[in-house]
């Protein structure tokens, strides 16, 4: 169970007068501070179950409650830790970086705005990928969501922490306009056109006039924002492409040289992510189906699991989007291509807009079985990522292949992983498959993952994305010019919330006041 | 992510998580909709496709809890609460206690009478 730990400067006086405080604010029934909500709001994927253990937690409705409960927050000092839905699983979920902090549970709020002409939404943070798709198709409205893998989580605060998708709206920051932000004194402002009254221009145009804040908030703990604007894709008239398996691990060079430069070109507008074996076998099957030997999985044993499935070592899905006969000239291109690679099979898919759709990814279709990899070891499982920015590179990529997994081998871990393309960039997400049950290997988790990041580091490669094991080691790592940016940043937190109040510690910004907890 | 046609294809029925009607919030007063809750709050993992149903499908028959003839109301609730095998608990912000209670109950409806 998790165990009671005061912030600082907090005692049990001051607990009650906080609870009693939150209550009059937000109703009673809208605060958790029982050992069983302790526990509901930590970490579920945990490394090690000792860390980031929440005070309590408290669930407004409005912009107006949250507004309330920052100001009790900063009049007692509590910090806090705003979560849209908490289903970030393989970053810490739902628990905060600085034990003791009040988990600011936004999932309640799920309003949905849409400007159908135009294809933008405007929403709360509660809203979840499977609420909106639900809202799209009661009203029959002709746009796809672009969803992440685990599509359990909340829109907004899924493109808050930079995840992505697989449709050609795949990076879903990127589609971020405009947002409503409550500051750390209680004030709240708009980004972009937002910040001129009434203006219809809010969602349609990201800039506005002079800086603009957006990014700002963005895996930041400058404020907590209440709405993001967000753009959605019409639907297709036609969607084409193909699943395509490759035999040898030294595929990975040659695929990564041929889709690079048609993302650039943009023949391909969709994000491409080149998986592993393991990333597809680990939601088919467990590891007790194929050994009962410890450390990393032998050559033989993955021949055997990728014979049963037909899989490749390596496998991509392609797609492309948009009207039939462009669709179809690319397809040419594209097979074209793929087929000079000599793969081990190429399956080729077609949809045309009233026919049935592959309830995927590719079509912004929410699912969750990808997450059945928790099953993997057959305990109580779970994963934690390691996701390096690597250039679009095949050589660099096939390099850092090779040597994370010798490191994979040599802490006796099974090796699951994908090269995630961008517009420039790849974004290679390690999975760490976890087994609480199995104490042996949990022990070995986090030496592996600091050895990973240093050796990243020693390549020039930082993570996009981390745990909150991690995120002071990998804010850490960006040292440019004695980190400079890091400072700036902290600069800024220092000035907007001298207190700490909004979620000390995220992404290792800290303020003045609590640069003590740094590294604890 | 060629999985998905791999598992889609073994799961045989992923059209219907399209189906799932989307939950009416409650009126005030009125009783809590246990059934709509169970698809609003539960059916993207417990669903035909879910994480959920596809891990419960390799130990327990039938897979999915709306067939379940073995649930208590108790059960569903601690199972919620605590979180369960692979499942992670479920905070009462996201589902309230008179929410989950409703959802126990309509699971539970579909129980076995004691022999």
């Amino acid at each position: 169970m998790a165990d009671l730990v005061l912030p600082p400067g907090i005692d049990s006086t001051k607990l009650a007068a906080i609870k009693r405080a939150f209550a009059a604010a937000v109703g009673a029934a809208n605060v958790f501070f029982d050992e069983l909500d302790r526990d509901s709001y930590s970490d579920k994927f945990a490394i090690d179950d000792a860390h980031h253990h929440p005070l309590g937690a408290v669930a407004p409705i409005s912009v107006e409650e949250i507004q309330a409960i920052v100001r009790i927050a900063g009049q007692y000092r509590v910090p806090l830790w705003p979560i849209s839905r908490g289903k970030n699983l393989g970053y810490g979920g739902s628990a905060p970086m600085l034990a003791g902090s009040v988990v600011l549970d936004l999932s309640r709020m799920k309003k949905i705005e849409m400007d159908e002409e135009n294809g933008t939404v405007l929403l709360e943070p509660g809203v979840g990928f499977y609420d909106l798709y639900d809202y799209l198709k009661a009203r029959g409205l002709k746009y796809w969501l672009s969803v992440p893998g685990n599509s359990w989580g909340s829109v907004m605060g899924n493109a808050l922490d930079r995840g992505v998708g697989y449709t050609p709206y795949g990076d879903h920051t990127s589609k971020i306009c405009g947002m409503e932000v409550v500051l750390a004194d209680g004030g709240f402002i708009r980004t972009g056109m937002g910040a001129l009254t009434n203006a219809p221009t809010w969602q349609l145009y990201r800039y506005g006039f002079g800086p603009a804040w957006d990014q700002m908030f963005v895996q930041s703990n400058f404020g907590i924002v209440t709405k993001m604007g967000l753009w959605l894709m019409p639907e297709p008239e036609s969607m084409m492409g193909m699943d395509v398996e490759l035999d040898s691990p030294d595929d990975l060079a040659p695929l990564i040289d041929t889709l690079g430069p048609l993302r650039r070109e943009g023949l391909l507008q969709q994000s491409p992510t080149i998986g592993n074996w393991l990333r597809a076998a680990a939601i088919l099957t467990t590891r007790a189906e194929w050994t009962d030997k410890p450390g990393a999985l032998s050559d033989d044993v993955i021949a055997a699991i990728r014979k049963k499935f037909g899989m490749g070592w390596w496998g991509v899905s392609l797609r492309l989007y948009g009207r039939e006969g462009v669709n179809k000239a690319a397809y040419t291109v594209l097979e074209q291509a793929m087929a000079a690679l000599k793969p081990m099979s190429l399956k080729p898919t077609t949809w045309l807009r009233g026919q049935p759709i592959e309830p995927t990814g590719w079509t912004g279709t929410p699912l969750t079985f990808p997450m059945q990899n928790a099953n993997w070891h057959g305990g109580r499982g779970g994963h934690v990522g390691f996701s390096p920015i690597l250039p679009q590179s095949g050589r660099r990529a096939l390099d850092q292949f090779h040597r994370t997994y010798a490191r994979y081998k040599e802490f006796g871990m099974d090796y699951q992983a994908s090269f995630a393309f961008g517009e420039r960039h790849l974004i290679n997400v390690n999975a760490v498959l976890l087994n609480k049950d199995d104490p042996a290997l949990m022990k070995r988790v986090d030496p592996f993952l600091r050895t990973l990041i240093a050796d990243a580091k020693a390549q020039g490669y930082g993570e996009y994305r981390t745990h909150l094991d991690y995120m002071d080691t990998v804010a850490g790592t960006y040292d440019f010019n004695g980190a400079a940016l890091h400072r700036l940043n902290e600069k800024v937190k220092t000035a907007l919330d001298p207190a700490g109040i909004i979620a000390p510690g995220k992404s290792g910004i800290w303020p003045a006041s609590l640069a003590g907890r740094r590294g604890k | 992510m060629r999985v998905w046609p791999i598992l889609l294809g073994l799961a045989g029925s992923a059209a219907a998580l399209a189906q799932v009607a989307p939950h009416k919030p409650a009126v005030p007063g009125t009783p809590l909709d246990g059934k709509g809750l169970f698809q609003e709050k539960c059916g993207m993992c417990h669903g035909p496709t879910g994480m959920g149903t596809g891990l419960l499908k390799r130990r327990v028959q039938p897979a999915m809890l709306e067939q379940r003839t073995d649930l208590a109301a108790d059960y569903v609730v601690a199972a919620a609460r605590t979180g369960i095998g692979n499942m992670p608990a479920i905070p009462r912000g996201e589902v309230s206690d008179p929410q989950l209670n409703a959802i126990a109950a309509y699971l539970a409806a579909g129980k076995a009478p004691a022999k």
